[in-house]
């Protein structure tokens, strides 16, 4: 029993890792960090399966989960604070170099989103990912209302780191 | 264009370009071990139930306790001794209770609050015994005045030196000392291993209850 449980958890997740590989990108900054909190994710994922009966999709679960240990349960190590990230590095662009190509502004859009806050950075990946306000809310816990609001706030704020 | 939008454009587009981890990849990360707060959390509070045990038991066996027998502190003893135990066991119960209902498929709010619930159990349970510690002090100060030979023979000399005052400010004065330095280590402590280990918790909690102001 336990044995098919693995096999069809490590299948469903083999099939959607992305979704984790995705919240890694927005809340690390370089390989072994990535590594840390996918290895730190899959975890808890596997913890909470057996509970997991179907009743929403894997993948939305998944989000959550996902969210959850970003924002509330991975530890950071020592080591990997002190690393410095490759996208840090990779987006150091000197004002003189900037040219308003749109590959430029991407560069500057996610180093500006590395830039929020915890909270924010959820926000911003599951519109990122087509989510609505009533997902948002819901895997958040917080109101629709108070979602959109926030979200036209983190839009005006990346403006701002933007354009100083 | 809004900025999201391009970024959500792009973000699409990427989404080929994540590394393909292979299912024995996969498969070995769920044989490890977790390292999340929670798990920190729990270790910590347990130490913290095994700590205010011990120190009880401990206390129990000692010189204050056989002092305290003869000053026929029996009736008060006894009594604290069960009530001591019952608010332990009714503590454990709490922040078992709480510890159970962490759960990462809840809500982001839900499960900080949850997690936050448990850490706070704990330290009500520390502050109880602070406070239980200094009640202690205070009864056992106020006994010894009483009804301990040896301090009554000193009180005796003191007075009639005329030098009482200052005896008793004296022995006061050392108490109310000892408590704070005993407190004011454990406080910090608790204040040190909380602090870095919910620094991001608190900070990202506080966010979330932002939105709601």
């Amino acid at each position: 029993m336990n044995k098919e449980l693995e096999h069809s958890f490590v299948e469903l997740l083999e099939k959607h890792q992305n979704i984790v590989h995705k919240v890694c990108r927005l809340y690390t900054n370089n390989y072994d960090a990535h590594n840390d909190l996918f290895q730190e994710i899959t975890i808890q994922l596997w913890k909470a399966y057996p509970k997991f009966r179907g009743d929403a999709k894997f993948s939305t679960w998944m989000y959550r989960v996902g969210l959850n240990t970003a924002i509330t349960l991975y530890r950071k190590s020592k080591r990997i604070i002190n690393t410095q990230g490759f996208e840090q590095v990779q987006f150091k662009i000197k004002a003189e170099d900037y040219d308003d190509t749109e590959e430029q502004q991407l560069k500057l859009l996610y180093k500006a989103v590395h830039q929020l806050n915890d909270i924010e950075k959820a926000l911003v990946f599951l519109y990122l990912e087509d989510k609505n306000y009533r997902e948002i809310s819901e895997t958040m816990g917080i109101s629709e209302v108070n979602a959109r609001v926030k979200m036209n706030r983190v839009k005006t704020k990346l403006r701002t780191i933007l354009n100083p | 264009m809004d900025e999201l939008e391009l970024l959500k454009k792009d973000w699409k587009k990427k989404d080929q370009d994540y590394p393909k981890l292979s299912y024995n990849e996969i498969y070995k990360m769920i044989l490890k071990k977790s390292s999340s707060i929670v798990k920190w959390i729990f270790i910590i509070s347990l130490l913290e139930f095994v700590f205010w045990s011990v120190i009880s038991f401990a206390l129990k066996d000692s010189k204050f306790v056989e002092q305290a027998k003869d000053l026929n502190m029996n009736n008060i003893l006894i009594p604290i001794t069960i009530i001591s135990y019952a608010i332990l066991i009714y503590f454990f119960y709490l922040f078992y209770k709480n510890y159970r209902n962490i759960i990462s498929t809840d809500t982001t709010k839900r499960l900080m609050e949850n997690i936050l619930k448990t850490r706070r159990t704990v330290k009500y349970y520390v502050y109880f015994n602070l406070v239980a510690l200094v009640v202690s002090t205070i009864i056992g100060v106020f006994y010894s005045f009483n009804n301990d030979t040896n301090v009554s023979l000193q009180l005796e000399q003191a007075s009639a030196n005329g030098e009482v005052f200052k005896v008793y400010a004296l022995f006061i004065a050392v108490t109310i000392l000892l408590l704070a330095v005993v407190i004011g280590v454990l406080l910090l402590f608790y204040w040190l291993v909380y602090g870095i280990l919910l620094k991001r918790l608190n900070k990202n909690y506080r966010e979330l209850k932002k939105l709601e102001v």
